[in-house]
């Protein structure tokens, strides 16, 4: 609950510091010290410390599992503040305006990860996605830009309509919103009626295209690679997790398992086989490194929905591991990638040479994303397979994915075989020992989680 | 009125909407169909919330079975309108760059 | 009756006799269109000079195209107009039952329309409202 309030009240505040501060470089120490206060607040509502005491009519349950994801997610939203936030001044005239926005975003993932209601749901994933389509759009003399935001904000509002379809046909079925008595309802049934399944299946394609599942992906590339790259380095993490997150909540393992009628792992194992093929394959063949990690993204939202598809203690687990493991990763590779004058593979050429210490960092963040051992990677790979052995079945799903993540080992070392055994002058923007210090912190942060993963796990159950 | 005929008429009127989304080229009719979509599931809502409420009402006249289905709707509607606000301001931003809603016109980011 | 009896007792109607009528007219109201329109276009005088094709409004001298663009800041007040006046909608379910909900409905209303009044503030402070250049 601290985290839903004081989000959406930081929010404003951010909002007003536009009126009210006139210098725009103390904004992002605003913001961040405003996401040092939503972190803590969290963190105290963790351990029993709410600072509000509202009747929620069961609206929105807390449990440990979201409010560690609320953690992940703020706290990535601070390293990624403080690492790109100079950046986030350069993209434009209303630099209070995008922090309020980040904040406005961090109040939807907040009541996505503790929704027990299907309003809530919907509400959640539209204060979520409504902020990002202003954010996708905000170089607003840039035509890939505006085509970027364009083709987001239908595709999203589409899959909003398709969403809310889905929850119509529920409430028609069970006749309430309240996520657990859905989930009686599902349980109960012998037969469950046309109108849940086909509810159901509207969910799963409206919350496929939130997270960019495979048949439903087509948007995300474009968006992804039109976006000034700041807010792409937002969406691509925090964001997607979120949606993942929620996506679990509402797949639960009751509601799945229960209606025979349909056959739901076969369902996603369908959608992991294609998310991996497409987002694989495709990233091989890209020339731009800011466009392959858009691909790169799809095929690593392949790996988070097995998470869907155990629906295991371990799964969960698993997935906020993996939730924190990908976003630093992709941060960190995002903060250095705005840095670079070149985003295409060429760009990257002797970075090595002119600045060993991001080449480093960048190369340990990339490890991460495919999955080298001693990397956090490596340990949300395995968790994310492992839950799939221990449901004992479909095991010829573990061996695709593990192919596949040979395959993505490829173009992660394109970008290092650039960056340390070709010639070139990589151009990048200046420096300051400040970012430099902060790439270390987060390259350490990657290393220690992959050599101790059980230190975050043990967090999680204190 | 049977419930089915809802059912049918709120599908109908969705089928259209996505058909509309998936082959109309103008920015802004997609737009409309998207919002033909979203009333389309206000519809259903209702139509749901009175089907249970009917009995309910009729065996207790103090009962509120199904009143969530109509605050649904208000709900669809206010962040419809904020959706609204947002889209529209995203329509003419790429209007004025190019004097068009043709989203043909989208192909920059094509490889 | 429900839509799968409809659908269930279609087949029994399907006779070619029963479906005679309905063609019959059919093709009599596309025909009589049809046959109209080319009657009126042949048969029709033709004087195409410029004051007959010109725009007819109560006499008055046309001026100016329709197609102007107009300012950009009569479409950000339509915006907020929408933004604001959609709102109120949550008005309805508290003023029905003010009664009941008591004191904790008329805080939560309280914190609404502070929200609200928060952003009346912020955009007239950007200057949204600002109808002078």
């Amino acid at each position: 609950m601290n985290a839903i309030i004081l989000s959406a009240v930081l929010g404003v505040v951010m909002m007003f510091s536009s009126v009210f501060v006139k210098n725009k470089s103390a904004l992002k120490h605003i913001a961040a010290a405003g996401l040092l206060v939503l972190l803590i607040a969290n963190i105290a509502d963790t351990y029993g410390c709410s600072l509000f005491k509202i009747d929620l009519h069961n609206m929105l349950r807390f449990d440990k599992f979201g409010l560690f994801f609320n953690t992940i997610g703020i706290g990535a939203t601070l390293i990624y503040v403080v690492l790109s936030g100079r950046d986030i001044e350069k993209s434009g005239n209303y630099v209070a305006e995008y922090f309020a926005l980040i904040f406005f975003v961090l109040c939807g993932l907040t009541l996505l990860t503790s929704f027990g209601n299907l309003l809530m749901l919907f509400i959640g994933i539209e204060i979520l996605s409504i902020p990002l389509y202003i954010l996708t759009g905000s170089d607003k003399r840039n035509l890939k830009s505006n085509e970027a935001a364009i083709k987001y904000f239908l595709m999203g509002s589409f899959s909003t309509g398709i969403m809310l379809m889905g929850i119509a046909l529920i409430y028609g079925g069970t006749g309430s919103f309240q996520l657990e008595v859905v989930r009686s309802v599902f349980a109960s049934y012998k037969g469950v009626s046309f109108l849940e399944i086909a509810g159901l299946l509207f969910l799963l394609v409206a919350m496929a295209f939130k997270v960019s599942a495979a048949p439903f992906h087509f948007w995300t590339p474009d968006v992804y690679d039109g976006a000034p790259s700041v807010f792409t380095s937002f969406m691509a993490t925090v964001v997607k997790a979120a949606a993942f997150v929620a996506f679990i909540r509402l797949f639960d393992a009751r509601v799945t398992e229960t209606s025979a009628a349909v056959d739901w792992k076969m369902l996603f194992s369908i959608l992991i086989i294609s998310t991996l093929l497409i987002g694989n394959i495709t990233a091989v063949f890209q020339q731009s490194v800011k466009r392959m990690l858009a691909y790169s993204s799809i095929a690593q939202a392949g790996f988070m929905l097995f998470a869907l598809f155990s629906l295991n203690d371990m799964a969960k687990e698993g997935l906020l591991l993996y939730a924190a493991a990908y976003s630093l990763a992709t941060i960190g590779i995002f903060a250095i990638l705005i840095k670079m004058k070149d985003v295409s593979f060429e760009g990257y050429n002797g970075l090595a040479k002119t600045q060993p210490l991001l080449a480093a960092t960048n190369t340990i963040f990339l490890l991460s994303l495919a999955g080298i051992p001693l990397t956090a990677g490596f340990f949300a790979k395995y968790y994310m397979l492992a839950s799939v052995i221990k449901t004992g079945s479909y095991t010829w799903l573990v061996i695709f994915a593990v192919l596949f993540a040979a395959v993505s080992a490829y173009y992660y070392f394109r970008v290092i075989q650039a960056m340390y055994f070709k010639n070139g002058e990589a151009q990048t923007d200046t420096i300051t020992p400040g970012f430099k210090a902060g790439m270390v912190i987060v390259a350490a942060i990657i290393v220690i989680v992959g050599i101790l993963p059980q230190t975050i796990l043990n967090w999680f159950y204190f | 009125m049977p419930i089915q005929y809802y059912i049918a008429l709120a599908a109908c009127l969705f089928c259209i909407g996505i058909i509309g989304v998936l082959t109309r080229r103008n920015a802004i009719i997609i737009f409309m169909c998207i919002e033909l979509m979203l009333n389309a599931t206000n519809l259903l809502l209702v139509a749901f919330s009175k089907m249970y409420h009917g009995p309910a009402f009729a065996a207790d006249a103090t009962s509120t079975a199904g009143i969530d289905g109509q605050l649904f709707v208000f709900f669809i509607m206010v962040v419809a309108a904020a959706e609204v606000s947002v889209g529209l301001a995203i329509i003419v931003m790429m209007y004025r760059n190019v004097h068009s809603v043709d989203i043909n016109f989208l192909n920059r980011l094509k490889n | 009756m429900h839509i799968t009896g409809l659908l269930l007792d279609a087949p029994q109607a399907n006779t070619a006799a029963n479906y005679l009528p309905i063609a019959l007219q059919l093709l009599f109201a596309l025909g009589f269109v049809a046959t109209m329109m080319i009657v009126t276009h042949l048969l029709g005088p033709k004087r195409k000079t410029a004051d007959k094709l010109a725009t007819f409004t109560s006499g008055i001298e046309t001026h100016g195209n329709a197609r102007t663009p107009m300012a950009i800041k009569y479409f950000l007040v339509a915006i907020l107009f929408v933004l604001f006046d959609v709102e109120v909608i949550f008005f309805y379910p508290y003023a029905v039952n003010f009664r009941a909900l008591g004191w904790s409905g008329f805080y939560s209303v309280l914190m609404f329309v502070g929200f609200f009044i928060v952003g009346f503030f912020y955009i007239i402070k950007k200057g949204a409202l600002v109808w002078e250049d």
